[in-house]
Parts: C-alpha cells; sequence; structure tokens
C-alpha cells in the first residue's frame, strides 16, 4: 500500500458528478455514501474504453479482443485478491452485489448442508439482505433464525451468541462488518473465534466496511465474505462473493448455464472448475473492469488514510450535531468503533421532511429504514435520518449540512 | 423563516392532527403502507345508514401524510360514502395550500395521498364484502368501477 501522503484535498476534482448543481444552483453535497458512492473520471474511464477499444465476450473466443477482455476481467479478479490478502484466486466469485453473494450461499451451501433443527444466527442490526435469504431458508428447512441484540449503545449482545452456540445446533453466524445504520464495527474477530472453536462457519456482510477500512481476510478467517463494489467507488451491478476453498468444494452450483460447465451432455453435465462453476452466463465484465479502476484509486489513497479522514469527519461531525436542538444521535460515541454513518431523528419531525427540507439545500441524506426494519423495531422508531461519509467529503460539507439541520429546528420550533 | 411545503398551517394540522386513535368494533379497517419511505396507517370507520358516522386513524407518517390524512377525516366524518367514494385528491391538498405537489414532487405526493389510498382500499373492500353478501357479480364489478 502506497504511503498516507497523498492528499484528499484536492479529490473532489476527480469526481464529476460532484461538480453540477441540484435545486436551481445549489452545489450538490452528497452525504448518502452507505448507500452507494459517487464514481471518479477513472472508473468512467475505464468502462468507457472497455467498450469503445476492448469489447468481447471472455473465456470463449480465440480472437484479440476476446483475449484482452478476458486478460482485463481476470487481472481484476487477481488484484481484488491482493486487496483483500485473499491467497487463492479461485476463492473470488463475482456476482451482482452484496445480496447475491448471500444469496448464493444460502442457496448452494445452505440447501446442501442446512436440516432440519438447525440454528442460523444473524444480528438485530442487519441489512434485509442478510436476514431475507435465511428466512427463506430456514423456512424450506424447518431449521430456526436466531438474532444477536443490539445494546443501547448499537453494539452486538456477545453473550447472547454465546448462549445459541452452546445449544450445539448452530450451523452457521452471519453478520455484517460494519452497521449500514449505526455505523457500529462488529467485533468481527472474537465473533470468528469463537465460531472456529464451536465449529460453527461465518459469514461476514462486508459491503460496509470493505470500502472504508483495512480488511484482511485471510487474518479474519471467517468462511464466506461478500461486498458491494458501487460503495467503493466502482460501478453498480458487480460484487464479490469470497469462499473458503475447503467450503466451495462441498457446494452445488447456484445458477446453470454457460461457462459455468465443462461438459454437457442430453441428462448429464459436469462442472467447471473453481470458481467459474459459480459464475454462469456472461457476466458485468464492463464494470468488473470498472472496479479494477476503483481498486486501483483506493489504493493509491490507502486505506488507512480514508479511515483516518473519515474518523475525523465524524468526530466533526457529531460534535456539531449534538449541539442541534432537538436532536437524536444514535450509536456509539467511541470513534474507533464507529464508522462515518451518522444515524439521527428530530424530536417529532419525521425524517422524511428532514430530507425534504435539507434536499432544498443541494444536500442529500437518506431518510427511510434503510432496508434494517429489524433494528428499527429495535429503536423503536419506524425511520430515521442517515447522513454517511466518504473520501470526498469535508468539513465544509458537514458545516452545510449543520446550518441546514438548524433551519429544521427552526421551522418546526425545536 | 418561509418554505414551500413546510408552512405553519401544515405543521399544526400534523402536530395538532384530529382523529387520530382507534375505534372499537369499526366496520370498516384498513391498513396500507408506501414501501419507499415507511410511512404507515391504518383508518378506522363506523358506517351507518351508509354514512360514515365515525372515523379515527393511526400509523406512522411525515408530516405531509398526517396533515393530509388529518383533513381527510375531516372532510368525511359524517358524510355519506358516495362523497367519500368520489373524493379528489385536489380537494385535500388545497385545504394545505399543498396542489404544487402534484406537479413538483413525485416522491412526496405519496406521502400526501397515502390516507386517500386507504380510504380508497377500505370502502372498496367494504362495499364488495357487501354486495357478495347481497347481489350479483355483475353489481360488484359496476360498483368496483365507480369507485375509481
Ligand atoms: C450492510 C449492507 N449489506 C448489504 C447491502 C446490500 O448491498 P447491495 O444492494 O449492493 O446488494 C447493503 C447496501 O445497502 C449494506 O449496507
Amino acid at each position: 500500500m502506497q504511503s498516507s501522503s497523498v492528499s484528499l484535498e484536492n479529490i473532489q476534482k476527480d469526481f464529476p458528478i460532484l461538480q453540477r448543481t441540484v435545486r436551481d444552483g445549489k452545489p450538490l453535497v452528497y452525504l448518502d455514501n452507505a448507500s452507494t458512492t459517487q464514481k471518479p473520471i477513472q472508473v468512467i474511464n475505464a468502462i468507457s474504453d472497455y467498450y469503445t477499444n476492448h469489447n468481447a465476450n471472455i473465456h470463449r473466443a480465440v480472437y484479440a479482443l476476446a483475449e484482452e477482455a478476458t486478460e482485463a476481467y481476470e487481472a481484476t479478479r487477481d488484484k481484488i485478491a491482493k486487496f483483500l490478502n485473499i491467497k487463492n484466486r479461485e476463492e473470488v466469485i463475482f456476482v451482482r452485489g452484496t445480496t447475491e453473494g448471500i444469496n448464493l450461499v444460502a442457496y448452494a451451501w445452505g440447501r446442501q448442508h442446512i436440516k432440519e433443527g438447525d440454528i442460523i444466527v444473524t444480528t438485530e442490526y442487519e441489512h434485509h439482505s442478510n436476514i431475507v435469504p435465511w428466512q427463506l431458508l430456514t423456512k424450506e428447512k424447518g431449521a430456526k433464525l436466531e438474532y444477536i441484540g443490539v445494546d443501547d449503545n448499537g453494539e452486538l449482545l456477545l453473550d447472547q451468541l454465546d448462549s445459541y452456540l452452546k445449544t450445539g445446533k448452530v450451523k452457521l453466524v452471519t453478520f455484517s462488518q460494519m452497521s449500514n445504520v449505526l455505523g457500529t464495527i462488529s467485533n468481527t474477530e472474537e465473533i470468528i473465534n469463537k465460531c472456529k472453536q464451536a465449529g460453527v462457519k461465518t459469514l461476514i456482510d462486508g459491503a460496509q466496511s470493505v470500502p472504508h477500512m483495512k480488511v484482511d481476510i485471510e487474518k479474519l478467517g471467517c468462511d464466506f465474505f461478500a461486498f458491494s463494489a458501487h460503495k467503493m467507488l466502482g460501478p453498480t451491478g458487480v460484487g464479490i462473493l469470497w469462499v473458503r476453498k475447503s467450503v466451495l468444494e462441498t457446494m452445488e452450483p447456484f445458477h446453470g448455464g454457460g461457462d459455468m460447465i465443462r461438459e454437457v451432455h442430453k441428462y448429464e453435465t459436469t462442472w467447471n472448475d473453481l470458481p467459474y462453476k459459480f459464475e454462469a452466463g456472461t457476466p458485468n465484465i464492463a464494470d468488473v473492469i470498472g472496479f479494477s479502476a476503483a481498486i486501483d484509486y483506493l489504493t493509491k489513497i490507502g486505506m488507512d488514510t480514508i479511515r483516518k479522514h473519515e474518523i475525523d469527519l465524524t468526530k466533526y461531525a457529531l460534535e456539531k450535531m449534538s449541539q442541534i436542538k432537538g436532536i437524536t444521535l444514535y450509536g456509539t460515541k467511541d470513534l474507533l468503533k464507529r464508522g462515518g454513518v451518522i444515524s439521527f431523528n428530530f424530536h417529532d419531525v419525521h425524517p422524511h421532511d428532514v430530507a425534504t427540507i435539507v434536499d432544498r439545500d443541494g444536500i442529500a441524506i437518506r431518510s427511510g429504514h434503510h432496508c434494517a426494519q429489524v433494528l428499527m423495531e429495535r429503536l423503536e422508531v419506524a425511520a430515521t435520518n442517515r447522513a454517511s461519509f466518504y473520501i470526498y467529503n469535508t468539513t465544509a460539507d458537514v458545516d452545510k449540512l449543520i446550518k441546514s439541520l438548524e433551519k429544521v429546528a427552526e421551522l418546526f420550533k425545536l | 423563516m418561509s418554505d414551500p411545503i413546510y408552512t405553519e398551517i401544515i405543521i399544526d394540522e400534523a402536530r395538532n392532527a384530529q382523529n387520530e386513535g382507534i375505534l372499537e368494533n369499526p366496520d370498516i379497517s384498513q391498513h396500507d403502507a408506501n414501501p419507499m419511505c415507511g410511512d404507515s396507517i391504518t383508518l378506522q370507520m363506523k358506517v351507518n345508514d351508509d354514512t360514515i358516522s365515525d372515523i379515527k386513524w393511526h400509523g406512522n407518517g411525515c408530516t405531509i401524510c398526517k396533515a393530509c390524512t388529518s383533513v381527510l377525516t375531516q372532510l368525511i366524518k359524517g358524510k355519506d360514502l358516495t362523497y367519500a367514494k368520489n373524493l379528489k385528491k385536489e380537494e385535500i391538498l388545497s385545504e394545505l395550500g399543498l396542489e404544487h405537489l402534484i406537479r413538483q414532487s413525485p416522491v412526496r405526493i405519496k406521502c400526501a395521498l397515502l390516507s386517500l389510498k386507504t380510504l380508497k382500499l377500505g370502502l372498496y373492500t367494504y362495499l364488495a364484502k357487501k354486495i357478495e353478501n347481497s347481489t350479483s357479480f355483475d353489481n360488484l364489478k359496476e360498483e368496483a368501477s365507480k369507485l375509481y
């Protein structure tokens, strides 16, 4: 990884969309990065270059273009392996996103290994994509879904995990490394170690962690890991599912079709090697190549620099926001235990009203349940507002948000 | 400070929303939600001689949703079912000066009209049941077509 001397100061100029204005000439302030991030010109150019100069289907033809396309696509797999310290490139499977990655595990591993009476453990702060696939699977198999609760600080109640593990029936523990609502960073190593000792498999939803902090999959020691390119400067429609090879070898295919086969006869088919067995059909070649440029961009800045920038920005924002009349801030105050995601509410003002008012100042924040209705129930709210940061956000952006939020307090006479 | 949506009228209407609560043994009880934003409300009505003799609502909505629901319940309380069936969105929005939402905010208009949608759904179901019990399917279809 490069030195942390790369300056974030002029980084906004790499993002064409950040130059535009919205709502009658207001400069765009984009604070919905937990949902999706903006794309630097390097990523946009990589996609455009692929379609302009190299477009061909991969893994099939022998002509020059096909070779170039295949090479660029496969080079991205190697780049991802290096980025996350993954030893075997055949453990890296291209999917559409975190959601498809988790569904692949539920289908191709879960249907094979989950039996009646088994328990799958998830947490109260999961995204719907790490709840619904397990509801579907456990219903089909007569298995049970259990939840690790969240305390008032927004942290997981790990003694609940202990009691689930004690039953001896748990087959999988699945949780996000960083909550997309509270920003809480899970005690990932501790959970994985407990599960390992109990012989239980672990799935990490890295949708919020990989974009914002250094992740070392080899060191973590989990069995499944999923994340999305679009939350880390890359294009939509690309994600990664990593599966430990020894586990991958016990899994049946997910989708059937081209590319995933070795030989097809009328009634029998043999499967292609890993990871191709799990990549049926023509993949999203252009966007995988675009993702490659995003990883280059992040690597050049350095994940530690990104993390530090977001800690600083979150600290600044939390201090200022806590002074606004009528505001409630969710999540831990310990900056080392959270990412740059701030959920908040205003007394009796609905989040949609807040988001509408700040939108008029050109500020994009999210309001709603953030695909985490189980957590909303736990917090006893219907919805929250959420501001989430990335490398191109500055204290000036936070200042604008604060000014706009003060307007809310004033309009609603809080 | 002035704001095109969040006028004092609307904030006051939402903060002092009328007819909020729960009805015992309602003749009509209809729940609906807006999956995009999570607004969700339940409308309950008592019907006597084809007149809405009482109406209450409860749920979770934004300022716009609450204000419009409050206005809707005031408009139809004590009126007959035909009036409720024919209630137009413009009638509700104009009470609050929100007509501009139709053109300007495709997202927030859904908040404003959730209660109207819920009302029509509830009436439809109520009338369909009544008709099923007494007359033919053709009548049901006719009634339903008049509803929208
Ligand atoms: C924690 C978490 N998990 C999963 C997802 C789903 O990701 P995607 O929609 O890219 O599949 C998201 C994104 O919203 C998320 O924040």
